[in-house]
């Protein structure tokens, strides 16, 4: 008989936000050390109130647009009751009635063909914190850095038929979220709850749904499905085991998954609006200013960069990293030629980069500085090399182009005549080189072409050196 | 044990809901004692800036939810008939010029009128609730103790205004109180349900402040306001469950009290809470879930939800027809001791009197043994009436 | 409710109570019902829920990082700690 499986995903991203959602503490990139990004409010002690961070409201309706989502306008708060000692005060602010975003759907692309994935809603709310097992002890330490760092739960429906589309979905959600600059969804950022059911083909009703939580690595979460899926087909097949609706949790190094105890599924959470919080309204005006500052999609952007003429490969590596295409839009915008734009960026940034150990990611250069350099260059103040270097020195100190051109003596020697004078310097020191090539030894060409480079220590254009030493040497 | 303020060491004395930083808050609680908060309260730092000092901190019954403070850990504010500590008591006193409450259930409403010192709950979002131990956080508020209309209003208008670091403070920045608006012709409604529930003792103050009142041109009438149950339930129902999930933070593991029998973390949670907590708030907190839980919820919480608009708009028509309403505050003006094993159903009783302006926010005055309730930011109205009448005897 | 029913509300809310304290929660319950019984008598059709009595929209702050309270400070009141974390028995893996 045949199966098929049914996947529905929920989806943890934290945000990148300076603060927490609801205090001033700092967001999920700050902490150095345990319980370094703390305070009273998100370490569970009574007097402090929450006051909702507007920026996670911006980076949630972001990610809405981004998936199609119908915004809604008028989104609230909840309660969420359970105990665990990683949740403070027992309790987590989520949105149950008025989440902020519903009815998405997205495009999934696997090897084979496209599938139609529907978001059933995004909704906002706070992380908890970190439990540690202390060998030395036998305990555990608490550590609440994490405790209220924003996040955004993308629900979707039972839409997935294999671990390949769920993982094709994942690393879509990841890319876009990064070009959103909605979160750089590190390893951990990003956590996952996956509800599975199997059913032999042609029949109408759901199988039972299990569901396993709370896994952070694709890797991991390829293998629970795999998993997941060969248990309920064996159950099914060979009455190996009864199925039960439950929670189950992934066991990374036995390779299987695994029922949670009956106290942690069976909660009864009681939710409830919660008071302090008041009542989010997106109006139209709010909704325009959040759109009209979104970055557009890169499918988008890389039909705009085709237009302008850059190549397939090219597009894809801009396109692959939104902070590229705000370089590039920023440098051409400035005024830089659209292949010299591309050609800074994608070879002499990414060299000066890879001499350091580091990728196009890694890159941190102004539109306004790359532009400069790029100018520089094409009106002949300095020559191609000099610009690599003051590249170099931009991209590695964040110097000024211009400055350090001037005090490193970078700037090209435009004046023919002091240049002419340099060649003729060069040429009398070296009568045997000058009777060589009269009589017919060319390459000693290269030696003096070196010779006068070395004197004018790089300055000139080489091309006008070229020129008067074959118009000298005629 | 603990020490609280006996003799005035300054001016305003701070129940013990509220913080001030670096002196011990226990909200009347075991589960507290040793907390030493990190901040003072929005409404103890006004009153700092503007030169007032605190005498330190009152006592008050576990998290605020008793009768009149009788059942703190840290002794009672109530013994037999007297009442012996509290704020209310210190006021009274002269010990201090004034003291800060919180009033989530109409404790201090009722230990004002029991020692005969005023109490003001304002509208709902006027004062700041940074630095309150959060109980009800949909109706509860800082309010003033005062021996007269006049301090009332002098501290009211320094603690007062809009703060920032409270999500529901309302954005006035000041407010202007008076106690002198004119109130002759005044209309004021007695709500009979009310009065017919109260005792003779009680019922006979109402009557004997509405004489004054006459006396002074404000013209009395007893109406009736059937949604006065509704209201005391729907606020028992809320009061309970937001209590419940505020007091799921003392669990033994940050910090206040933990249980020293403990093998796991169950038996850490269940032992610090219950050896914690006294009968009354263990009973708030299981009411207070089971009308959150699933089967629950529909018929119970989101119902005083609804309720509570319901009650609101038939308020605000009552006070569009009348300036001001006129209630008893207790049932009786005698304080008798009881057992704490009572005490869940005594509160809700008497909690007939003071739910509705916890339920919709108006403000509430505590003054001569009986109970001013007014529109939303009708203070001057509330203060301006007692303050025509005070000293006139009742 | 039942005592069974109270058992699990205890064990949701961490809490304990003695055998006689039970009974006495047992019939609370039951008296409160008459409470609740006059909320149902209330025709509640088409009314909205009042979760806020003082209505305001849109109370946020900007995201701007600030520290103000030291994890020495915040751990101090803490029953159990280490040099930077609260401490609890150890929890299942």
């Amino acid at each position: 008989m045949k199966y098929e499986v049914t996947i529905g995903l929920e989806t943890h991203v934290e945000l990148d936000t300076a603060s927490k959602i609801f205090c001033a503490c700092g967001g999920h990139s700050s902490p150095k050390e345990p319980n370094d990004c703390v305070c009273p409010a998100c370490s569970g002690m009574p007097g402090m109130l929450p006051v909702m961070n507007k920026r996670v409201v911006e980076k949630a309706v972001t990610a809405g647009l981004m998936l199609n989502c119908e915004i809604n306008r008028y989104a609230t708060f909840d309660k969420k009751n359970y105990y665990y000692p990683d949740l403070p005060c027992a309790y987590q602010i989520t949105q149950l009635f008025h989440p902020i975003c519903v009815n998405g759907k997205v495009e999934v692309t696997t090897k084979d063909g496209v599938s139609m994935i529907g978001i059933k809603q995004i909704h906002m709310e706070e992380d908890a914190g970190k439990l540690v097992h202390d060998e030395w002890t036998d305990t555990s330490l608490v550590d609440f850095n994490r405790t209220s760092v924003p996040l955004i739960e993308i629900v979707t429906h039972p839409d997935f038929h294999s671990a390949e589309e769920v993982l094709s979905y994942l690393e879509m959600l990841k890319s876009m979220f990064r070009f959103g600059k909605i979160s750089e969804c590190e390893e951990g950022a990003m956590r996952c709850d996956v509800n599975i059911s199997v059913r032999p083909e042609g029949q109408t009703e759901l199988g039972v749904r299990t569901e396993i939580k709370n896994m952070s690595s694709f890797t991991s979460i390829e293998r629970a499905i795999k998993y997941e899926t060969a248990r309920h087909i064996d159950a099914l097949e060979r009455q190996t085991e009864v199925l039960v609706q439950e929670t189950r949790r992934w066991d990374d190094t036995k390779g299987r998954t695994f029922a949670m105890r009956n106290k942690e599924t069976e909660a009864d959470y009681r939710y409830f609006p919660d008071p302090n919080l008041m009542p989010i309204v997106i109006d139209d005006a709010w909704l325009d200013e959040i759109k009209s500052a979104m970055p557009k999609k890169p499918e988008v952007k890389a039909a705009e960069y085709a237009e302008m003429g850059i190549s397939e490969k090219e597009i894809e590596v801009l396109t692959g990293e939104r902070n590229l295409c705000d370089l590039l839009d920023g440098v051409v915008a400035l005024g830089a030629s659209v292949k010299d734009a591309v050609a800074w960026i994608l070879t002499e940034c990414a060299g000066v980069l890879r001499k350091n150990g580091q990728v196009l990611s890694d890159l941190q250069i102004t539109p306004e500085k790359l532009a400069k350099i790029i100018a520089m260059v094409a009106d002949g103040k300095i020559n191609r090399g000099a610009g690599k270097k003051v590249l170099t020195a931009v991209i590695e100190k964040d110097v000024d182009p211009e400055e350090f051109a001037r005090e490193n003596s970078l700037d090209a020697n435009t004046d023919e005549s002091a240049v002419a004078a340099v060649v003729d310097k060069v040429l009398a020191a070296d009568p045997k080189s000058v009777e060589d090539y009269k009589n017919g030894k060319t390459k000693v060409f290269q030696a003096l072409f070196g010779a006068c480079m070395r004197e004018l220590r790089g300055t000139a254009d080489p091309m006008v050196i070229k020129k008067l030493l074959e118009e000298k040497l005629k | 044990m603990r020490d609280y303020i006996t003799e005035a060491s300054g001016n305003i004395a701070v129940d013990d809901m509220i913080l001030v930083k670096d002196m011990q808050a226990t909200a009347g609680s075991h589960m507290l004692e040793g907390f030493v908060p990190l901040f003072s309260a929005e409404a103890v730092e006004r009153l700092e800036n503007k030169g007032y000092s605190i005498a330190g901190k009152a006592n008050v019954g576990e998290f605020g939810l008793d009768l009149v403070g009788e059942f703190s850990y840290y002794g009672a504010a109530a013994e037999g008939e007297n009442l012996c500590g509290g704020s209310a008591k210190l006021v009274k006193d002269g010990s201090v010029k004034a003291a800060l409450g919180v009033d989530l259930n109409g404790a201090p409403r009722r230990s004002a009128a029991l020692s005969g010192v005023a109490f003001m709950k304002p509208t709902y979002g006027t004062v700041s609730r940074y630095g309150v131990i959060p109980c009800a956080c949909s109706g509860e508020q800082i309010g003033v103790y005062a021996p007269n209309m006049k301090a009332m209003q002098e501290v009211l208008s320094v603690i007062a205004g809009h703060d920032a670091k409270d999500g529901t403070s309302l954005m006035h920045e000041t407010y202007d109180y008076d106690t002198d608006l004119e109130i002759s012709g005044v209309k004021v409604a007695i709500i009979k349900e009310m009065l017919e529930a109260a005792s003779e003792d009680s019922r006979a103050k109402v009557l004997a402040y509405a004489e004054n009142l006459k006396k002074k041109g404000v013209v009395v009438e007893e109406v009736s306001f059937e949604l006065a149950r509704a209201a005391q339930s729907a606020w028992q129902i809320l009061m309970a469950a937001e209590t419940c999930n505020n007091l799921s933070r003392y669990d033994g593991v940050k910090f206040g009290y933990r249980t020293p029998n403990y093998e796991n973390i169950d038996e850490l949670y269940v032992g610090s809470r219950t050896e914690g907590f006294n009968l009354l708030t263990k009973q708030t907190i299981l009411y207070g879930s089971d009308v959150l839980s699933k089967n629950r919820y529909k018929v119970c919480y989101d119902k005083s939800l609804k309720v509570r608009r319901v009650v609101a708009d038939a308020m605000k028509a009552m006070l569009s027809s009348y300036d001001a309403v006129l209630t008893p505050v207790c049932s009786e003006m005698q304080y008798t001791a009881y057992d704490i094993s009572d005490a869940f159903k005594n509160v809700f009783k008497e909690s007939f009197f003071t739910a509705i302006p916890n339920l919709i926010g108006i403000p509430a005055l505590s003054v001569g043994g009986v109970q001013l309730m007014g529109n939303h930011f009708d203070e001057s109205l509330l203060m301006s009436l007692a303050k025509s009448v005070e000293g006139m005897g009742a | 409710m039942t005592a069974k029913e109270l058992e699990g509300l205890m064990q949701l809310n961490e809490l304990s109570l003695s055998d006689k304290e039970g009974a006495d929660m047992l019939s609370l319950f039951e008296d409160m019902k008459k409470s609740e019984d006059v909320l149902t008598a209330i025709d509640t059709e088409n009314v909205e829920v009042m979760v806020h009595v003082m209505p305001m929209t849109n109370v946020f702050r900007e995201d701007a990082r600030k520290q103000n309270f030291s994890r020495e400070s915040l751990l101090a009141g803490a029953p159990e700690h280490t040099e930077d974390s609260w401490q609890v028995p150890r929890l299942v893996k």
